[in-house]
């Protein structure tokens, strides 16, 4: 203290002069005329030119500060690229399923499934579209990758529809490459069964299944599945033959209900045929 | 009476005749600058650590007396005296004063003066600097001066005959 009281006292004409000078500074600030604005614009200019190189010196403080802003900005911009993700995703998987609607040569209603009911022999989802939106009984049910199953109740807004992992499920069926007819049917498992072909008749491991034009209920040429296993069975005639669905019928979200319903002359006929045999 | 007290009221009364009655002694527009002799005066004869506080109130009071820049006068004044104050020798005042020494160290001091003075006011203003600095500003030197012969003349007679 008393070092620096000497230090005062050596040096006190000049603290006196910085003193009266940073006094007449003040005073001289309190103007407001064209020389002093002058003289304020070229300080600021000054200033900010010494920003400009002080800026490359680190502040440690603020640098701690700017590290704490950054870790959250961080945060938030993962979160927001997870979600731009799950947009993105979704955005392709309804774009597949808008082109899809816009080729596909049938009226279709789009439908959420908003319930699904996986039993044992009899699975079926529920759609949130019924018969306020033009949906009936035995309307088929498609996705973009293929049939589906059909609807068996309609409600005023919700349906039920019978998927074809279903023990009552028929569906006439055709190898698309070789034109072999069939039946589709499930028996339990993942895959289903096409039924009523002959031993001898061209039918090959990964062969596309579609809907035949011999059903009532379908239109032809859904995909159905393609053929992932052949077995000859015993004692029969026929072919055991093991058909992959090619619509992910567990994890269906979205689905189409095609507005076709069987020509009602055509089932009459084949009715009254039948009586008369 | 303490001679402080003698320098208020003859700095009062400089005041007065500098900012009232020196238009009596302007020539095209210069004028010769009285406090500046004072000021230069009183550190020749008290040293710079008293005359700097007397140029600053000086300054000051003779801004708010004209209404001009407040604090411009303060300043140039205060440097001034800081100036003048390297010149101070207690031993050798009277014979400074007395001199061709007093005259060149007012021109010297007015010079300073008025350079930092014109430096300042005509910022932002449509007059060039240097031709303030050259044209009023060294004429005002050299008038103020010429009128420091007449206390330095005083001075001579009081002291060295």
């Amino acid at each position: 203290m008393q070092r620096l009281i000497n230090i005062l006292l050596i040096f006190k004409e000049y603290f006196v002069l910085a003193l009266l000078i940073m006094l007449s500074t003040v005073l001289l600030s309190l103007n407001d005329n064209a020389q002093m604005r002058a003289v304020r614009s070229y300080t600021v200019g000054f200033i900010g030119l010494a920003q400009d190189y002080l800026v490359t010196v680190p502040n440690v403080f603020e640098l701690n500060r700017e590290n704490a802003v950054l870790r959250q900005l961080n945060v938030n911009l993962s979160d927001e690229v997870s979600r731009l993700r799950d947009a993105r995703l979704e955005n392709l998987r309804l774009r597949g399923l808008v082109g899809f609607k816009e080729q596909n040569p049938f009226t279709l209603v789009a439908a959420d499934v908003v319930g699904k009911s996986y039993h044992l022999l009899r699975n079926t989802i529920t759609l949130n579209v019924g018969l306020r939106d033009s949906v009936k009984i035995d309307m088929p049910i498609i996705s973009e990758s293929g049939l589906v199953g059909k609807i068996i109740a309609a409600g005023s807004r919700y349906s039920i529809g019978q998927l074809m992992l279903n023990k009552d499920f028929r569906a006439s069926a055709k190898v698309q490459r070789s034109r072999v007819d069939g039946i589709v049917s499930w028996e339990g498992g993942d895959v289903l069964r096409m039924k009523n072909v002959a031993k001898m008749q061209d039918v090959r491991e990964g062969d596309v299944v579609t809907t035949s034009e011999y059903s009532n209920i379908f239109p032809r040429n859904i995909k159905i599945g393609y053929i992932s296993k052949i077995s000859q069975g015993a004692g029969t005639l026929f072919k055991d033959i093991e058909v992959t669905p090619s619509a992910d019928l567990i994890g269906l979200e979205q689905v189409f209900v095609i507005r076709a319903v069987a020509d009602s002359e055509r089932v009459a006929m084949e009715k009254n045929m039948t009586r008369t045999k | 009476m303490s001679r402080h007290v003698k320098y208020v009221f003859f700095s009062i009364f400089l005041l007065l005749v500098q900012s009232k009655m020196m238009t009596l002694l302007t020539l095209e527009g210069i004028t010769p600058d009285l406090l500046t002799i004072w000021v230069v005066y009183l550190a020749l004869k008290e040293g710079q650590l008293i005359a700097m506080p007397w140029g600053f109130a000086l300054g000051l009071a003779f801004d708010l007396l004209t209404g001009n820049f407040i604090g411009l006068s303060a300043l140039t004044k205060t440097v001034a005296a800081f100036t003048a104050g390297y010149f101070y020798n207690e031993n050798k005042t009277p014979l400074i004063l007395g001199s061709y020494r007093f005259l060149v160290i007012v021109l010297t001091v007015s010079l300073i003066h008025n350079t930092l003075y014109f430096l300042i006011f005509t910022q932002g203003s449509e007059i060039g600097t240097l031709r303030a600095i050259f044209q009023v500003g060294l004429a005002t030197t050299f008038y103020t001066a010429t009128l420091t012969l007449l206390p330095m003349l005083a001075f001579a007679r009081k002291y060295i005959t």
